[in-house]
């Protein structure tokens, strides 16, 4: 009896043991799995850098922040990479005991920028081809490098939808990302996420071209609204036409303000003309022509299409017109497509509010337009047709010499036949006195004195 | 006075439907292209009423060329080949026109059913049916969808230069829109002419006019 109980006992020990020792393997396990996402390094350095207000006052007493959060970090997509694989500069020996001098932030930022590319090989490439990556190399200092996109110490995966205030375009193009906040794109995005576009989605995430050149965003739009092209042809006359020669947000802007850009293109490589690297012209002609500074006219533009002509040794270099929004931050105004633009009238009428204002531009290398004003009665000169050939909008752009020979030519019509008429009253009795004569008159004589066009041919 | 088969059926119909259909363009044109003076209709019916017009008297045209290329009646277009006496006959029926109807002199020109037109209007059509009708109706189908045809656009000299000569011809057939009706009304009997592209008969005075 003493022994089955002491038997039953020890039984008991062995469960609680072994269930003690299970739940030991399981917490064990967890603080393990904990300890695998930070390095024992990383934590090193965190055990410093995780300080509210740790900083750093710069060689141009700007301050750098040098506060990493452990709980950012720990979710951030760099959380498995090693602190010293991107500050491989920095000695352990001397660090934090011996002053390293940082000229700026913007320095700094640059001098980490390659540092990405170990990584980042793919997306750094087509950072490189994009504008912004132009203006670094030009020295625009305000133009964006890595970091100032990508907060490297709390980088979350593009997977995780963001507010769309965290978009970091917003820095800085502030105006257009409130125009876009507040536009359809914008609240479906607040709203809906994914489904609805973010500058990204239409600009590009590296390869950030600028946005009037080309047909690079209507790319976009239609990338999205597939079915675009077809819906609009289902009650637009000449849609594709339209597709061609105006930019979407002309009527889904409704509020925007518009302008006729004329851009010089090379009809044979198809593709908007571009300043030479370090030889630019374009300026320099513009001003040329228009000395006045009132705006090319006929005759400058002309002059200038063959100076650009006369540079190729071609004639491949024409006006390519095109309808478009004044600002970015309009083109950023889209509404909801009950309220874009149906009505023909906009546009299609003498003086419609589009063709007040006129631009030539030609691309600068990075993409980016330069712009010369142009007299807006370009568009209804009959000297500037060969010009501005390729662009024509019914009614609105007309050319006015064309009315007045209608107004003639009405009036030829009209006034002719009236004319004649009265001048077939007038000598009416004389018509009568001659057919009296005439039938007095013996007919072989009177068929005679008939002047017939069949006789004349015998 | 005998009467003469001047006008044969689908020649009348292609004449009224040509006569219609052109109205119908120039009043659509107009209200397409001055806008802001004409406010018949709105912009978007006049557009696809002007297109739909268009592509009736494309094929209307076809008609008419089709009778006169399978039938002898292509003579009315040009009885004789002799350019002098062709150019002299058009300066006779010019002076008639402009001198000697007020006179009271006899019309030039002798009517038969293979001499239907006199010199100049032989002349005068010959270049509106093979050279403005056909430029008009390739401009316009150009225009109708200018996406589609923008090689052959960009052939022409560009879209303003395109419409540019639609629109001058369009200018040159309002005049003759106007002209016309009166020309035809200067015959022996105001309607004779009217008369006789209705019913085909054309009543002449003399033996001489029969074909």
């Amino acid at each position: 009896m003493i022994m089955g109980k002491a038997i039953g006992l020890w039984c008991r020990m062995e469960m609680v043991v072994a269930g003690a020792a299970l739940a030991l393997f399981f917490v064990a396990g967890a603080v393990h799995a904990e300890d695998e996402g930070l390095s024992k390094e990383t934590k090193a350095c965190l055990k410093c850098h995780d300080k509210e207000g740790e900083q750093k006052t710069l060689d141009n007493n700007e301050k750098l922040s040098l506060h990493v959060s452990t709980k950012a970090f720990e979710a951030s997509e760099h959380r498995k990479t090693e602190c010293e694989d991107c500050h491989s500069d920095i000695d352990a020996k001397t660090h934090g005991k011996k002053k390293k001098s940082i000229e700026s932030k913007r320095s700094y930022s640059l001098s980490m920028k390659d540092t990405c590319r170990e990584c980042h090989k793919k997306p750094f490439k087509t950072y490189e081809d994009g504008l912004h990556a132009t203006l670094v190399k030009a020295g625009d200092e305000k133009a964006p490098l890595c970091s100032d996109c990508h907060k490297s110490h709390a980088l979350r995966s593009v997977k995780i939808l963001q507010p769309i205030e965290a978009t970091p375009c917003a820095s800085c193009h502030e105006d257009i990302y409130k125009a876009y906040a507040r536009d359809v794109h914008g609240l479906e995005r607040a709203a809906k996420g994914k489904v609805a576009p973010i500058c990204a989605s239409c600009h590009k995430t590296h390869d950030v071209k600028a946005a009037s050149f080309g047909d690079g965003i209507k790319d976009s739009c239609l990338s999205c609204h597939k079915d675009s092209i077809s819906q609009h042809k289902d009650w637009l006359p000449n849609a594709a036409r339209h597709f061609d020669a105006i930019s979407c947000p002309v009527c889904h802007s409704p509020g925007a303000q518009r302008r006729v850009n004329l851009r010089l293109y090379d009809r044979v490589a198809k593709q908007q003309l571009s300043e030479k690297t370090g030889v630019p012209q374009f300026e320099k002609r513009a001003k040329a022509a228009d000395a006045a500074n009132a705006g090319l006219d006929e005759r400058a533009l002309w002059s200038l299409l063959t100076e650009f002509n006369q540079d190729s040794g071609t004639n491949n270099t024409v006006l390519r017109g095109r309808l478009e929004v004044r600002s970015g931050i309009e083109a950023h105004q889209i509404s909801d497509k009950a309220k874009a633009v149906k009505d023909c009238d906009t546009c299609h009428r003498p003086g419609a509010e589009a063709f007040q204002s006129v631009t030539l531009t030609i691309a600068s290398p990075d993409g980016r337009p330069i712009r010369h004003a142009v007299q807006k009665d370009v568009l209804n000169s009959l000297a500037a047709m060969e010009s501005v050939r390729g662009f024509y909008a019914i009614g609105s752009t007309r050319i006015k010499l064309l009315d007045y020979a209608l107004v003639v030519v009405l009036l030829a019509g009209f006034g002719g036949p009236l004319v004649h008429m009265t001048i077939k009253w007038l000598f009416r009795k004389s018509r009568e006195k001659r057919l009296a004569a005439q039938q007095a008159i013996p007919p072989a004589q009177a068929i005679a004195g008939d002047r017939r066009d069949d006789d004349a041919s015998k | 006075m005998k009467k003469i088969y001047i006008n044969p059926l689908p020649v009348r119909i292609w004449h009224w439907t040509n006569a219609v259909g052109f109205v119908l363009l120039i009043a659509t044109g107009v209200q397409i292209r001055y806008l802001d003076l004409v406010q018949a209709i709105s912009f978007k019916q006049a557009v696809v009423a002007h297109n739909w017009i268009g592509f009736v008297l494309i094929a209307n045209f076809f008609l008419w060329l089709g009778f006169y290329l399978f039938s002898d009646k292509i003579k009315v277009y040009h009885p004789e080949l002799s350019p002098t006496k062709y150019f002299r006959a058009s300066f006779r029926q010019l002076q008639f026109y402009g001198y000697g109807i007020f006179r009271g002199d006899p019309n030039p020109h002798h009517m038969s059913a293979y001499r239907k037109f006199n010199a100049l209007q032989s002349m005068s059509y010959q270049i509106i049916m093979m050279m403005l009708v056909p430029l008009q109706f390739f401009t316009g189908v150009l225009l109708w969808d200018v996406a589609r045809f923008s090689s052959t656009v960009e052939m022409f000299g560009g879209v303003r230069v395109v419409d540019t000569i639609h629109v001058l011809i369009f200018i040159f057939f309002t005049a003759f829109i106007l002209i016309h009706p009166y020309l035809a009304s200067l015959s022996q009997k105001p309607w004779e002419h009217y008369k006789a592209m209705i019913t085909g008969y054309e009543e002449t005075e003399d033996d001489a006019a029969q074909g």
